[in-house]
């Protein structure tokens, strides 16, 4: 009886004296933080971060839909913005606990998906080529190549539905935020019959196996080829003719975290131009932080895959997101796509 | 055939055991591909200094002892209980739980959490995930404790009440010993479930309660990470020893 | 007595009504509702997810379930048998035997899974191996299809067919094969015309043990078969997670346990002996 009691109470003990640092719960795509970003933050503020990663926006989303997943701080593609705005799951900016944000890229300053910065914060942004082992020849150019025959079994495209869809109506000459049926059952169609060429729909995963060279050529971000490409490997990355996505990643803040203030303190530590340069340092992504991007070195900074030039930039199209038939149509059919 | 019969049974054992004893050896591969280029101890290493797998590792082991705990207790009061007389809707529900795929029985629990979060203030943590495994591991014991249970004569409880025993004092004096052996079984299988799950705990773990196998799977869906062939010889070094032990135990009581 | 009973079996009453038969109805329920814009279910009630069962993309994913899960269980009958045998004629060592098939299957169904995948990759070592030898020079694409699910299907759930087979075995009678062999039967027509159909029940047994968890496999086709073999496991996750349509997948859910209670009912129903 006395043994009991006492461990009881130690136990009771041990409950109180857990540390009792503020914890801020933050969930990110892989590699999109330099290996001390976060313990600089947790060092400087005193307290805890859980950081975790996903690999794609729907993974992500599956998560925080409910309303009550836990997390504090996410990081959304623009195009999901709107949506999560709409399904009440964000919490509105303070931009008096914001004051970095004049550090922010002027193009990204007040952008078509929130002109006042109200619910989100550009991040990083990029857009989605096709990378290619270089001893491809003819060199891969357009969306085209990745249906030819002779990358077969060798090739992924991601594992992403605006991406993927996207490109295929690019392949098609239509926009990638088009609302018409007979585009969509068309696409649709143009997916399936790629399908069998391809070894899988993969987002990052595809990097190693580009690098471990099982794969020949990819449909992947920007920032993904460019940490292949430096891994070391012989990859070359290409802007696809017919024109391709442009995609922004913000952070935002959950409605349901009970941590306001500490995430504003997160996001404007991410603001800071020393921090984001020393991420993109890391891990070779294009940021939206325009004084961060003064201070990168010259290869970084005027690198033709991360920061291609006007002419190429030219060709890319912002994801938006779509009025609820045409989102339905898209859900759909990447299901289908992805069980056929 | 005489002869046929072991040079089959070594293929089919070699089969077996081959795929492992090649993911531990690989583990102890100094070079991250699988040409083998020396011996070394660096992912081990490795995987002592992360503290996400050293915490995904202990929710695994703490989630298994405590669901283990009431599935036991749970499951074996419960398998007595049919052992008694017949409850059809129990029994009945305890069959369909257990040919219930995985995948359902993770997805029903993840959409009843969510539905009883609207209610409220809670989230998906540990104690959803150790809901889940009771749940699960529920079916698993009351078959094993049944079975044994199948080998006690109940005229021996029936002699003790005769001789004053109280209902109570019967099944705790005289039953529960014998079944001990069936108990432990129950519980090392229950334990391996949990400890070893996948499917629903993906599905309904939280924010901070990751496990060992979400961490792995993770892993291992990036592609061939031999930090992941390191974690996989001591998993399977770990539950083959609590087996053998068990097993060892069994055979001498 | 009826006290103590019904204490005793109240918890996992509880249990059952809980964290069972609950959640079971909820996904009926949102089998029959609509799935909003962005995720989520809603009013009204609709029978377009049950009726979406029947689309042929769908119908083409159960299938393509019921074969692969009935070739990995064939496959087992196959390689479980002989090696039943081998067990059960292993006189003093039989425990020892069997302990050495049950062993792969207390560890971790994941790492055994994983292990396939560090086997069967383009740089793994079944591929390095050939190629070290020159037997081959570019990689065999032994990876992400349906033979790699096959493979790991069987090896999975093998030792759940030898189990039940060793059982009806150990019970066959010695006199029966004596009778055989004083008719004149040679030992490989004995085994075929007696041991072989009163080892039946056994077989049957661990059919239905090892078809039934294939049938709704998730893991399995998920690391070994890449995204291009989908198994209705698989399309049920994918509706709960990336998909957002909890709708739809509720409605393949019970599709899958009303097929999975179909079955669990024939098999009753003929073998008459309860497990509880």
């Amino acid at each position: 009886m006395k043994r009991r009691s006492f461990f009881l109470g130690l136990s009771g003990l041990a409950g109180c004296t857990r540390a009792t640092r503020p914890r801020l719960n933050v969930f990110n795509w892989s590699d999109y933080v330099a290996p001390d970003t976060i313990s600089n933050f947790e060092r400087e503020h005193n307290v805890e971060v859980r950081y975790s990663t996903y690999e794609s926006n729907e993974e992500m989303l599956a998560k925080v839909f409910g309303g009550n997943s836990g997390w504090d701080v996410v990081f959304p593609a623009n195009y999901f913005i709107q949506p999560m705005r709409e399904n009440q799951l964000l919490a509105r900016l303070r931009p008096e606990w914001l004051k970095n944000v004049e550090h922010l890229e002027s193009s990204l300053r007040a952008p078509k998906w929130d002109p006042r910065l109200e619910w989100s914060i550009p991040y990083m942004w990029g857009a989605a080529g096709i990378v290619f082992q270089k001893k491809v020849t003819p060199p891969l150019q357009a969306w085209s190549d990745l249906w030819s025959d002779r990358l077969r079994g060798r090739m992924t495209m991601l594992d992403d539905p605006a991406d993927c869809i996207g490109a295929a109506m690019k392949y098609l000459g239509y926009s990638l935020n088009t609302t018409s049926p007979e585009h969509y059952s068309r696409a649709r169609a143009e997916l399936l019959r790629q399908k069998p060429l391809l070894r899988a729909y993969l987002n990052a995963e595809a990097r190693d196996q580009l690098v471990a060279g099982d794969l020949l050529a990819s449909q992947l971000w920007a920032t993904t080829s460019q940490q292949a490409m430096d891994a070391p490997a012989e990859l070359a990355f290409v802007y696809p003719e017919e024109g391709f996505s442009l995609y922004c990643d913000s952070a935002v803040i959950l409605r349901e975290s009970r941590r306001l203030e500490l995430a504003h303190l997160f996001l404007n530590y991410l603001l800071r131009p020393e921090v984001a340069a020393n991420v993109v340092l890391s891990v070779k992504t294009a940021t939206a932080n325009g004084s961060a991007r003064e201070k990168l070195p010259p290869e970084l900074r005027e690198s033709g895959v991360l920061y291609p030039t006007q002419q190429v930039l030219a060709r890319g199209e912002w994801v938006e997101p779509l009025p609820p038939d045409a989102q339905r149509m898209r859900d759909r059919i990447w299901t289908e796509i992805k069980s056929g | 055939m005489k002869r046929l019969l072991p040079l089959y049974a070594t293929f089919a054992y070699a089969f077996l055991h081959l795929p492992l004893l090649v993911l531990t050896v690989f583990s102890f591969n100094s070079s991250k591909f699988t040409v083998w280029e020396g011996f070394s101890l660096r992912w081990y290493r490795a995987i002592a200094d992360d503290p996400q797998l050293m915490e995904a590792a202990w929710n695994s082991l703490l989630i298994a002892i405590v669901a283990t705990a009431f599935a036991t207790v749970i499951g074996t009061l419960c398998a007595y209980g049919l052992w008694k007389r017949d409850a059809p809707i129990l029994k009945g529900s305890l069959y369909v739980s257990l040919v219930t795929p995985e995948i359902v029985t993770g997805v029903s629990m993840l959409a009843f959490f969510q539905y009883l979060f609207r209610f409220m203030d809670v989230r998906l943590g540990l104690h959803t995930v150790i809901l889940a495994h009771i749940a699960f591991s529920l079916s698993f014991v009351v078959i094993v404790v049944a079975a044994r249970l199948r080998t006690v004569d109940p005229a021996l409880e029936e002699a003790a009440m005769d001789l004053g025993a109280t209902e109570w004092g019967a099944f705790y004096r005289v039953t529960l010993p014998a079944l001990v052996p069936g108990i432990a079984s129950a519980a090392l299988l229950a334990f391996t479930t949990s400890f070893d799950d996948y499917v629903i705990t993906s599905l309904v773990a939280g924010v901070d309660s990751e496990t060992l196998p979400m961490v792995i799977y993770g892993m291992a869906r990036k592609g061939v990470n031999p930090s992941v062939n390191a974690i996989s010889a001591l998993i399977v070094l770990a539950l083959g020893v609590l087996i053998l032990g068990a097993e060892r135990l069994r055979s001498d009581a | 007595m009826e006290r103590l009973r019904f204490w005793f079996l109240a918890p996992s009453r509880l249990l059952m009504a809980v964290l069972f038969g609950a959640p079971l109805a909820i996904v009926f329920f949102y089998g029959l509702l609509t799935r909003g814009t962005y995720g989520g279910q809603s009013f009204p009630l609709t029978d377009e997810n049950f009726a979406r069962l029947a689309d042929p993309l769908y119908l083409t994913i159960l299938l393509r379930s019921f074969w692969l899960a009935g070739l990995a269980t064939a496959l087992c009958v196959l390689m479980g048998f002989p090696l039943a045998l081998f067990i059960a004629r292993s006189g003093s060592r039989k425990n020892l035997f069997l302990h050495l098939v049950m062993l792969p299957f207390w560890t971790s169904f994941l790492v055994r899974t994983y292990a396939w995948m560090f086997l069967l990759r383009d740089t793994g070592l079944i591929n390095t191996v050939l190629q070290s030898a020159g037997l081959i020079h570019e990689p065999l694409p032994l990876l992400y299809n349906d033979i790699a699910v096959v493979i790991g299907l069987v090896y999975g759930y093998l030792p759940f067919m030898v189990l039940p087979i060793f059982s009806t075995l150990e019970r066959l009678d010695p006199a029966l094969l004596e009778a055989a062999a004083d008719l004149g039967a040679r030992p490989l027509s004995a085994l075929w015309r007696v041991t072989l159909p009163l080892t039946r029940p056994g077989m049957v047994a661990g059919s239905l043990l090892d078809f039934i968890p294939c049938l709704g496999a998730y893991l399995t086709p998920d690391l070994l078969g890449g995204g291009k073999s989908i198994m209705i496991g698989n399309l049920i996750q994918n509706q709960f997670t990336s998909a957002r349509d909890w709708p739809f997948g509720s409605a393949l859910s019970l599709a899958l346990t009303a097929i999975v209670m179909v079955l669990l009912w024939q098999f009753l129903r003929r073998k008459g002996e309860s497990f509880l």
